[in-house]
């Protein structure tokens, strides 16, 4: 299934067949694939904007969202089956990628497409907008006033590859509120969104007439700067220096949404440190930790442990680095390079030099061989990230006053807190990090499983883009009728 | 502070005589040297746990204590990120020479090397760079791109380009003032240069030359330097994510100065060590020999290269992490774990770049951006 050349983007078909491809060697030397590449000139991304846009008028402007957040669900639902081609060819191309070990990539899926499945896109689209008919005809909103919500005629995406599922619910967020969209991939990870966008087409070609997905090497000034300065909405993830140019050249009146890069902390109050309860609580930090090998930006970095449970910090630091001990084969860590593992090693030594001189009571645990895990415990409370691949910190401390202290001047860089309390104590935690500015709060263990009906990096995932037509005559609205005859249909 | 005992005080001025004797007097030959190298090692390193107490006791925590070790292999590198978190340094605090600050690698505070003694950095200096750089004896006038050492007073890179200008070069000339580049004063000197029909040394870092040449090809200027000038740049492999392809710097230099690519040379260092590494283009040219690859070992230097997951020591050629034991070294540890990725070749580093394929990975990746961010402030300022 993996052999021979991958189609690293993915055209509608009129599109493709006019595309220039050429063929790149991908991933290590010894073991690399060949990615057929669309060639990308300015010119060529104008070309397909102005497809895209014409496609959107006439094949998804004009369709009931319902019927559209339908045909995504099946799609979700063909990632999901375990013996469906859709599901096999992701999971055979991704690990040929050789970025995330098998189990990972199957969970990856199973986490990113299981919330999108069975009634998951209209349930989400509900949540940001109140129903999928707003995005048909003006819609009475709570307080009985007809409103209607525009996406934006095309959306320019350019994704991270950091995680494996991270291209799915942008162009999902697109195609549901009826924008075209033109996505960029990640040279990390080029492989899942031209897989989707294909099966997307399988299943419905008037959505697949709507989507490009190609990659062009970052940092290509003329043809970043083609797209985004066209765009009439972006959603970007990436680093500093690519976020900040994508701010400077995106058109002013643009929708703009740009997630930079950020770290996730946990804090477990003392309450909570029950010996019963211990082995589950370690289980599901390793779990948080471990999954897509600490790469993702709700991935923890440090565990903030309050003193005075019936278990102490150091004890639930003991915990952890047995659980993360069994997690080394329950779900396998793809091989570091080199250098990350240089650098871990560098760290884990910087770790011992301290444990060696008795500063803050450092003791640093370790995978019984290699790099596969690295614990380092201490007393107070810090914010600093580690190179991850399963690298964390465990910080003994008062109270969350001091792990105030410690992330007020980092919060910016922190996406969410996996918070394990119990009690009343748990809301009021919760309220203690709201204030903080932490974007989200969530169970220790689902730090991972972010909900679609909530937000990323402090932002809804479709809101930030639509516009908004209200309605404030005092009139029944009615559906448009090409709409009206197929809701006539059922009445009665 | 225990270095002020007597007794340390003049075990470092013997170890200190010894080691200057073994420096200067090295063959290039490393096999010749291998038996003093592994005395002096040792020697030095027991020195070190005594002198450096948080050194000291490291050693003795990874269960290397100092009475115990026979292998200079067995000497524990010190991770290059401790300067930064402890006084890694045997000088008193109220006799110190120097002190270099260091980028260094992990942690966001600057490091710190202390030395009240630079009679070894010294000495390593004074045998690698007229090797490698003036094979030919040439007494030169040097361009700096870079700043003098008054207005650069923690970075070792400039305190060695200063050092250098003064003991083997006839004069030199600044670009960088209060932190900005007066490029014309660049010119200034290459016009004189060619005008005089003079030869020059340029030093500096890869990316200040590649900033001057991008700057001469925008503007359309051109140098014919006089045959026998040369450059000695450094950086540019590491510690920065502007990737330098090494052979669009030899070609812009060719195309912008008329300096041939034999009279390019790289120099690695870093602010921890008191030797340096440079390549063999020059030496080999004027040796009338093909030029080997990689980066010269100094003979009073070991470089060890470790599986990063094993810390294992792999065989010749394969690349894994950098340990450094370096005889300039006595002040401060003399084995350094670094983060740079390598391999070597009997007595030739191969450096490899820092992920060169990678982009940025954006959404996390937050370990390289915070570097990212610390060092955005520091390009071309000569930290290391």
């Amino acid at each position: 299934m993996t052999q021979g050349l991958f189609d690293a983007f993915y055209l509608p078909p009129d599109l493709e067949r006019e595309a220039e491809t050429s063929v790149q060697r991908f991933g290590p030397a010894h073991d690399a694939i060949e990615l057929r590449l669309a060639t990308v000139t300015p010119a060529v991304i104008e070309s397909w904007i102005a497809s895209l846009g014409n496609a959107r008028a006439e094949r998804l402007a004009r369709r009931p969202a319902a019927e559209i957040h339908r045909a995504l669900e099946r799609v979700a639902q063909r990632f999901l089956d375990p013996e469906g081609p859709a599901r096999r060819n992701a999971v055979a191309w991704l690990a040929r990628s050789g970025r995330f070990s098998i189990p990972m990539i199957e969970r990856a899926l199973d986490d990113t497409f299981g919330p999108l499945a069975a009634g998951g896109v209209s349930r989400w689209v509900a949540s940001e907008i109140g129903s999928a008919a707003a995005l048909d005809w003006p819609t009475p909103d709570r307080k009985g006033i007809p409103r209607q919500a525009f996406g934006p005629e095309w959306m320019l995406q350019i994704y991270a590859g950091n995680v494996p599922g991270l291209p799915v619910w942008p162009l999902y967020s697109a195609l549901a509120m009826k924008s075209a969209v033109l996505a960029k991939t990640s040279s990390q990870e080029p492989l899942l969104a031209p897989l989707l966008a294909r099966t997307i087409a399988e299943e419905d070609p008037d959505l697949g007439a709507c989507i490009a997905v190609a990659w062009w090497k970052g940092g290509t000034d003329e043809l970043d700067r083609a797209a985004i300065r066209l765009a009439p909405a972006v959603l970007a993830f990436g680093g500093d220096n690519a976020i900040a140019s994508i701010a400077r050249e995106a058109h002013p009146e643009a929708k703009v949404v740009l997630h930079g890069s950020k770290v996730s902390v946990a804090y477990i109050a003392g309450d909570s440190l029950k010996r019963r309860a211990l082995a589950d609580i370690a289980a599901r930090a390793a779990h948080d930790v471990a999954l897509y090998d600490q790469q993702g930006c709700l991935s923890p970095h440090a565990f903030y442990v309050e003193r005075g449970g019936d278990v102490s910090p150091a004890a639930f630091a003991s915990a952890l680095g047995g659980a993360l001990e069994a997690l080394r084969d329950g779900l396998p860590r793809r091989e570091p390079e080199l250098e990350e593992a240089a650098r871990i090693q560098l760290y884990r030594a910087q770790a011992q030099f301290e444990e060696a001189g008795e500063v803050r009571g450092t003791r640093v645990l370790a995978s019984s061989e290699g790099t596969d895990w690295t614990l380092i415990y201490e007393d107070g409370a810090r914010f600093e990230p580690t190179p991850a691949y399963r690298t964390v910190r465990v910080h003994a401390v008062g109270g969350v006053n001091e792990v105030a202290a410690a992330i007020a001047p980092a919060v910016g860089a922190i996406e969410a807190i996996g918070l394990e309390a119990r009690g009343r104590e748990k809301a009021v935690l919760a309220a203690e990090f709201a204030a903080m500015g932490v974007p989200r709060i969530s169970a220790l263990g689902a730090l991972q499983q972010p909900a679609l009906s909530g937000t990323h990096g402090g932002v809804h995932r479709l809101l930030p883009f639509l516009k908004w037509s209200t309605v404030e005559l005092r009139t029944r609205t009615r559906p448009p009728a090409k709409t009206r005859r197929r809701s006539t249909k059922k009445r009665k | 502070m225990k270095s002020g005992d007597p007794g340390l005080a003049s075990v470092r001025l013997m170890l200190e005589a010894d080691l200057l004797g073994m420096i200067r007097g090295a063959g290039w030959d490393v096999d010749a040297a291998k038996d003093a190298f592994a005395d002096l090692a040792l020697r030095a390193f027991r020195f070190q746990c005594d002198a450096i107490p948080s050194y000291g006791a490291y050693a003795r925590h990874v269960g290397r204590d100092p009475a115990a070790v026979r292998d200079w292999r067995e000497i524990p590198p010190v991770p290059a990120s401790a300067f930064k978190s402890h006084d890694l340094s045997a000088a008193p605090l109220d006799d110190q020479a120097v002190i270099f600050e260091t980028s260094g690698t992990t942690i966001s505070r600057p490091g710190r090397v202390r030395l009240r003694s630079t009679h070894l950095y010294e000495a390593s200096l004074r045998r690698g760079f007229p090797r490698h750089v003036l094979p030919d004896g040439a007494r030169l006038h040097a361009v700096v791109f870079g700043p003098t050492r008054a207005e650069a007073p923690r970075s070792s890179l400039w305190f060695m380009v200063d050092h250098l200008v003064e003991e083997f070069c006839a004069g030199g000339s600044w670009i960088v003032e209060r932190g900005e580049p007066r490029w014309e004063r660049a010119d200034e000197a290459l016009a004189r240069a060619v005008r005089d029909k003079g030869p020059v040394l340029l030093l500096g870092t890869t990316l200040l030359f590649q900033a001057y040449l991008a700057r001469c090809d925008r503007e359309g200027l051109r140098y014919r330097l006089p045959p026998g000038s040369r450059a000695m740049d450094t950086g540019g492999a590491k510690g920065t994510r502007v990737e330098v392809r090494r052979d669009e710097i030899v070609a812009a230099l060719t195309r912008v100065l008329g300096i041939p690519s034999t009279h390019l040379v790289n120099e690695y260092g870093m602010a921890e060590l008191g030797s340096q590494f440079y390549e063999d283009g020059l030496l080999a040219a004027h040796e009338e020999r093909p030029a080997r690859a990689g980066f010269a070992i100094p003979p009073w230097v070991r470089t060890r290269v470790l599986d990063p997951e094993t810390m294992h020591e792999l065989p010749d050629g394969e690349p894994g992490l950098l340990v450094h034991h370096d005889l300039a070294n006595l002040e401060i540890p003399l084995a350094i774990q670094t983060e740079d990725v390598g391999a070597c070749e009997q007595d030739r580093l191969l450096l490899e770049g820092r992920l060169p394929e990678a982009e940025v990975r954006g959404c996390s990746l937050p370990f390289e951006q915070f570097l990212e961010r610390e060092r955005v402030g520091k390009a071309g300022k000569g930290e290391r």
